[in-house]
């Protein structure tokens, strides 16, 4: 890997923008090296529910872990690729508090020709005291196939 | 047993609304998530919404949101069908990606494979063309109590 946490940064940050559904959920990128990316998710209102306990329904934590995991694959591999999720499984551990934010720290394990591998774990406090726990697989495309115009907006000018 | 949950399911079972219910859940109405009842069986439909694109280039929905969708629909399949109606707790949920869910109408249904006491087993499959296409398949165990 040629490139510095500051560069896989910048492309994990622009990977965050380029996804409309991010965006809404407004995720923000605290810090990526090598393999690895930690994904914020603020203390948001819109995600609480006074009738019953439903903050933070389980679908939330699956977005954002589908989206650290797939962060993690663009920070293990030094030319962008678009890999799509094969499978994801996570399970869930214990309930967030709604009034702290959730981190999903994801990593990259492992690299083949054909197949992503990661797994992330979600926290709050740290990562000893997982709130979930999740791996997933990502496809590797054909050398070329990824849509140039959106390989360039990944890279940006790194 | 909340009060709340059990008025809420039983109004939405005697005049076929179920959209109070769904907005129970703020990420179900974020997504936007709808269901209609046929006889016994519930569909649910996520339609085509622009915020819940992850790839801007296919377009493609976001996997994520896939997924949350289907949990969602496990989660109201459940609640609708217990005769006390109590909020499922997630344990865990798998889920493998068939096709690239395309910026359209995607549509769900939930099979309780096994509702026990303490805990259910779901599986859930989505489809936007077919149903025998699926774009995605899960499973998933919830606790009732």
């Amino acid at each position: 890997m040629t490139l510095t946490d500051m560069q896989l940064q910048g492309r994990c940050q622009r990977f965050l923008e380029a996804q409309p559904h991010m965006r809404k959920l407004g995720l923000k990128v605290v810090s990526a090296c090598p393999g690895v990316v930690v994904i914020e998710l603020p203390v948001q209102a819109e995600l609480f529910s006074c009738d019953v306990n439903t903050y933070l329904h389980g679908g939330v934590l699956t977005t954002m872990v589908d989206h650290a995991s797939s962060a993690a694959t663009l920070c293990a591999v030094e030319d962008y690729e678009l890999c799509p999720t094969l499978d994801l499984r996570i399970d869930h551990m214990s309930r967030p508090a709604q009034d702290k934010p959730l981190f999903v720290e994801a990593e990259c394990y492992r690299v083949t020709r054909k197949v992503l591998f990661t797994r992330a774990t979600v926290y709050q406090l740290t990562t000893e005291q997982p709130i979930a726990y999740a791996i997933s697989t990502f496809m590797r495309p054909d050398p070329g196939a990824t849509d140039p115009a959106f390989k360039a907006i990944i890279e940006g000018d790194d | 047993m909340s009060p709340v949950l059990n008025q809420l399911v039983s109004q939405a079972h005697a005049d076929g609304e179920y959209q109070p219910l769904i907005d129970l859940i703020p990420y179900a109405s974020i997504i936007g998530v709808e269901c209609q009842r046929y006889g016994e069986e519930i569909v649910f439909r996520l339609p085509a919404n622009p915020d819940n694109i992850g790839n801007p280039i296919l377009p493609a929905l976001h996997g994520g949101v896939i997924a949350s969708f289907m949990e969602l629909t496990a989660v109201f399949q459940l609640m609708l069908q217990l005769n006390t109606p109590v909020l499922p707790k997630i344990v865990d949920f798998s889920v493998d990606y068939m096709r690239a869910g395309l910026d359209k109408d995607t549509f769900a249904t939930c099979e309780v494979q096994r509702q026990g006491r303490r805990v259910s087993n779901c599986s859930v499959i989505a489809w936007q063309d077919r149903k025998r296409q699926p774009i995605a398949s899960a499973r998933a165990h919830f606790l009732m109590d």
